[in-house]
């Protein structure tokens, strides 16, 4: 199996707790004999580089230097998202069997890849918008919130880390229930969970 | 056989969305290119009462969702649009019997559409750069100014080609985005001068008397009524060529000088020979070309100047500025006049000159619409742009990519 992480935090890099989060899946999916590529965002750190724990990052920093707002940034950044996916495709043979994208900011590159090239993905929520910015409804937050909704639209499977979660994310977004999975955050977590996750998704998408 | 050549367009404008410039250029050149031959997928911005996807002239068009929620800004709206077009382009694009050849972008306001979807596919992106930042905002200013200038820079980076359609313009994103000399091509704007064929059956008489009386020769300016486009070197001639000959200036179009020229005309006390039109439609704008004596393109600054064709397709003698473009498409005594840019006497001389030698008029407008017909038209035009896609192929071919 031959997956692709993509998330905007990602060791040495790290903002919040999903960098050590998707550093320890990777691991882990690299344990279970999964070809692991991480594709993540590093200002100054850029190319490809075979990490100790055997998954393949790719750090990509944004071409447009000088922006007016996160989404700016955020949807420059997505092309060069897709560039290094795509290079993971095509130096594979075209073959991904499954994009896992953790939060929001790399849902755009997830949805056109799915589209142009049949990749199916994964969203695995770690938090949204509504908590981050509660009671917010500015023109900014609301794109943020319309990304997080394509990427439950659009996604074969979406994954919670609490039942708590999972339950906000129906009644936030009308997901149905069946189409989320807890999966506990713990250190060792449940990487056969995930890989049944996986496996799911990739056989899920139809023409796929 | 050879197969025919597959390309998908982006713009953020077609008809019946019509914003500026772009909307026209991609509307005659895809169908110019369905004639010659190619398969052309145009997707672009949805449009009130406009279907989700048709065939026009042989062009499959493609409306997508341009995001309408409210965004932060301008800015921010394009790059949301972008979201929604990548991805509603892709679906397109993976959905077709045959695959796309090349992708053909308009603009920054579709650059990360572009961008993306060339490495995804891994096709080779071309791009029209109608205008730049730097050049609009005469320098750059404000963070969003510095964001779009290099955006702008990351799309001809990433292009193929980068396609501009005036000498001037090659040189300008040349100098703006320090590209090297064999990535820039040279492909004018064209004018379809059959739209006035029409008019040729009608007799205009009628329609002239509501403008002009029948003593005074008309002095036609189309354009927005804003600095760069010199309409106050215009109206500073008026007194100098009324001395010499009676004329009726009509000024078409809106803008943020119209209140300010007014009050210096008020103050000439020309009232009785300025006529402020506002927004003119297409047919009865296309009537004014026919019946005038002269048109004026004073501008400042030009990156192409498509009004100066226009006047030439309508056989309506020309006079422009010498500056950008415009000294391009006209040649000086042969297929129009050019006089110093933001000079009033000079301006003033060349008005008289057409206004009062009739011969002269005559042979200005024979030749340019002579020129027209042979360097402007649309279907040169795409022939032209089919050779650049062919080439753009011929080096790709030989790439990893192929």
């Amino acid at each position: 199996m031959r997956v692709v992480l993509f998330s905007w935090e990602y060791p040495p890099r790290i903002v919040g707790k999903l960098a050590e989060y998707v550093s320890t899946l990777a691991t882990q999916l690299v344990k279970s004999n999964v070809e692991t590529h991480v594709v993540t965002y590093n200002d100054t750190m850029t190319g490809i580089v075979d990490e100790p724990n055997g998954a393949k990052v790719t750090r990509v920093a944004n071409p447009v230097r000088t922006h007016v707002n996160i989404l700016t940034w955020d949807l420059t950044l997505n092309q060069e998202v897709e560039r290094a996916a795509a290079n993971v495709y095509y130096g594979a043979g075209k073959h991904v069997d499954v994009i896992d994208v953790h939060d929001w900011h790399f849902i755009p590159a997830a949805a056109t890849l799915k589209n142009a090239l049949g990749i199916p993905f994964v969203y695995s929520v770690d938090s949204l918008e509504d908590h981050r910015s509660p009671g917010t409804d500015s023109p900014l937050n609301m794109a943020i919130r319309g990304i997080e909704w394509l990427g439950f639209f659009e996604a074969e499977r979406v994954t919670a880390k609490s039942e708590w979660m999972r339950n906000e994310i129906t009644r936030l977004y009308k997901v149905p229930k069946e189409k989320i999975a807890v999966t506990l955050p713990v250190a060792e977590f449940a990487v056969r969970d995930i890989l049944g996750i996986y496996r799911a998704a990739a056989g899920g998408l139809v023409g796929k | 056989m050879k197969r025919s050549l597959n390309v998908m367009m982006f713009s953020w404008e077609f008809p019946p969305r019509i914003i500026g410039g772009i909307s026209p250029h991609v509307y005659f050149l895809s169908k110019s290119l369905a004639k010659n031959g190619v398969k052309v997928h145009v997707v672009t911005c949805d449009f009130p009462g406009s279907p989700a996807h048709e065939v026009i002239d042989g062009v499959n068009v493609y409306r997508v969702d341009s995001y309408k929620n409210p965004s932060p800004d301008f800015a921010s709206w394009v790059y949301l649009m972008n979201l929604n077009m990548q991805k509603e382009a892709a679906a397109i694009a993976a959905k077709l019997h045959e695959p796309i050849d090349v992708f053909h972008a308009h603009d920054w306001l579709v650059a990360t559409t572009g961008i993306g979807l060339k490495h995804v596919f891994r096709k080779p992106l071309l791009v029209t750069m109608h205008s730049t930042e730097i050049g609009r905002r005469d320098g750059l200013h404000a963070a969003t100014e510095h964001m779009i200038h290099e955006t702008e820079a990351w799309l001809t980076y990433e292009a193929w080609r980068v396609i501009c359609c005036s000498e001037y313009m090659v040189q300008h994103v040349k100098w703006a985005f320090g590209l090297p000399s064999d990535k820039l091509a040279m492909v004018p704007n064209g004018v379809n001068p059959h739209v006035y064929d029409a008019f040729d059956k009608e007799d205009l008489g009628s329609f002239r008397r509501k403008y002009a009386l029948p003593n005074e020769k008309i002095v036609l300016y189309v354009g927005r009524l804003v600095y760069e486009k010199g309409i106050h070197v215009l109206i500073n001639a008026v007194p100098k060529v009324l001395a010499k000959v009676d004329a009726k200036f009509v000024i078409v179009g809106s803008g943020y000088m119209q209140e300010q020229l007014s009050i210096i005309v008020k103050s000439m006390g020309l009232e009785h020979k300025v006529l402020f039109t506002g927004f003119v439609d297409e047919e009865n704008l296309m009537r004014l070309q026919k019946v005038s004596d002269v048109s004026i393109v004073p501008s400042l600054f030009e990156p192409f100047g498509i009004v100066a064709l226009e006047a030439m397709a309508a056989k309506s003698p020309v006079i422009v500025s010498d500056t950008g473009g415009l000294s391009e498409i006209v040649g000086h005594d042969v297929t129009g006049v050019k006089v110093y840019p933001n000079n009033t006497d000079s301006l003033a001389w060349g008005i008289i000159k057409v206004l009062t030698d009739s011969k002269y008029a005559q042979a200005l407008r024979e030749n340019a619409y002579r020129a027209i017909l042979e360097k402007y038209d649309w279907n040169k035009i795409a022939q032209q742009t089919i050779r650049l896609y062919e080439s753009v192929l011929g080096e790709y071919s030989k790439s990893f990519w192929a």
